[in-house]
């Protein structure tokens, strides 16, 4: 979709951020750099919920009069629907405080435009396994907190389905809830299995509990940036060749994701009209 | 005025400290060249050049002994670089990435509409997990302060809030600092402020109150 420039809004793109790894808010930071780069916006930021700028302090780095907040997560939960509202004091889609008006979009995960990133990233860390011999998992943490991000991995579990891409199997799993993705090998019957993680950034969960669920790490290991987790695929295991992709978030084209977010929301302003 | 422009106008008017950074115009008059203050003297051929906002976070990521610094406010970004920048809008974005929002905040303060939020009202909003940090007595927020903040621990912003409007900070290295590092004229620096305690604050709180409550 092509994006009509906002040269007079300003893009704040909302991360959670980590006081324990840096790699976590990495992708906030390139899909920003990456908009900007595209001179969409007047003004294109970062703010997070565990790093600093908080989304307290953002407002004070936006020049412009009309702020577009994109919640860089993938589901709507706790998160998208009261930590966010709370600390940027929005009260609904459109929020007018001091000056500014400020847009509040949904999550970039529950795009349905990221099913064919994930497809690109499935064919990307497996490009010689053929999708008819091939599993694809869309992995998330699954726990009973949030149901909306079991939903989301199943919305994009049946999307791709639904895709024609070919793949024999695909299915969603879990770290901490059923399907297990510990048991991936027995959940798929193809030679091949590509997992990809159903998360913004590469944390803890996709480079550390993943690999070790899956049985490429006998040991939880180090940060992302220090280590070569994602790049020693393919992985002979348990009888079959197995391709971890690295999380989804860290994809670059997130970004058109984002503006995809933003010009829904505008299109949904103007039915609403 | 946008904000970039007002940091030209700072620049071109004097202003050339922000937190352990040094600002220069650069000598062809084209855009600013920044480095840590520690390596202002320091032959130019002694620095790693590099050139661009995006550098920054690259830069301010780590410290020396190879400690992440989540909170950018500490006293330890690395020396022994100097960073090109090209426009007034590239310098934001650069300061924007060492002290995120550092410059806006100030100005915000000179033009009267910085919004401060004490102690009390951030611990009260808190929900989910940090919820239990609004228990913190006010004899442990005094201390907390103390331990967590400051140029002796891990912050050399200045702190704006109090516990409640009515209950200023004790006295206290934390309390007193002023935002501004080193012995240099305060009217050429850009000081760090600190308009409510911050996550890395609230996630004390919450730890400190749950001892305060089990002993």
């Amino acid at each position: 979709m092509s994006f009509a420039p906002k040269p007079r809004a300003a893009l704040l793109i909302v991360g959670h951020g980590s006081t324990e790894n840096p790699d976590s808010s990495t992708p906030y930071f390139e899909h920003a750099d990456e908009i900007r780069s595209r001179g969409l916006f007047a003004e294109v930021h970062c703010c997070f919920w565990k790093e600093e700028p908080s989304m307290r302090e953002a407002e004070y780095m936006i020049d412009a009069e009309e702020v577009y907040v994109v919640p860089d997560f993938i589901s709507e939960g706790y998160f998208t629907q009261d930590v966010i509202p709370r600390e940027l004091r929005l009260e609904g889609p459109s929020t007018r405080r001091a000056g500014k008006t400020w847009h509040y979009t949904l999550p970039v995960g529950v795009h349905p435009s990221m099913t064919a990133l994930l497809l690109q990233r499935a064919k990307e860390v497996a490009p010689d396994a053929r999708p008819s011999e091939t599993t694809l998992f869309i992995v998330g943490h699954g726990t009973g907190l949030n149901q909306n991000s079991t939903k989301a991995i199943r919305d994009q579990v049946e999307l791709i389905k639904a895709s024609g891409a070919g793949y024999a199997e695909v299915h969603d799993a879990f770290m901490e809830e059923q399907p297990f993705i510990a048991e991936w090998d027995q959940l798929a019957t193809t030679p091949n299995v590509v997992v990809v993680p159903f998360f913004i950034s590469d944390g803890l969960h996709s480079y550390q509990d993943i690999p070790v669920l899956l049985g490429i790490e006998a040991e939880p290991g180090e940060a992302a940036s220090q280590r070569e987790v994602f790049r020693h695929n393919p992985h002979h295991l348990r009888g079959k060749t197995l391709y971890y992709s690295s999380a989804i978030g860290t994809e670059r084209n997130i970004a058109d994701v984002i503006l995809d977010q933003v010009a829904d929301f505008d299109s949904k302003l103007h039915e609403d009209r | 005025m946008k904000t970039a422009e007002r940091l030209a106008q700072a620049v071109a008017g004097g202003v050339h400290r922000i937190g352990q950074i040094a600002i220069r115009p650069r000598l062809n008059g084209h855009g600013y060249e920044i480095c840590h203050i520690d390596d202002e003297g320091l032959s130019p051929a002694a620095l790693d050049f590099r050139e661009g906002p995006a550098a920054a976070r690259t830069i301010s990521t780590w410290a020396a002994d190879g400690h992440y610094r989540f909170t950018k406010g500490e006293l330890t970004l690395v020396r022994g670089w100097m960073l090109v920048l090209h426009s007034a809008e590239e310098l934001q974005q650069a300061l924007d990435a060492f002290y995120p929002a550092a410059a806006g905040l100030w100005f915000a303060q000179q033009d009267g509409r910085l919004e401060v939020e004490h102690l009390r009202d951030k611990l009260n909003r808190q929900t989910g997990m940090y919820r239990f940090a609004r228990n913190l007595s006010d004899g442990g927020a005094q201390r907390l302060v103390q331990e967590v903040c400051g140029p002796g621990h891990c912050c050399v912003k200045k702190i704006l809030w109090q516990l409640d409007a009515t209950t200023p900070l004790e006295d206290s290295e934390a309390s007193r600092f002023d935002g501004v590092v080193g012995e240099i004229n305060r009217r050429q620096a850009i000081p760090l402020l600190c308009r409510e305690a911050c996550n890395h604050f609230v996630a004390e709180a919450r730890k400190a109150s749950k001892a305060e409550a089990t002993k």
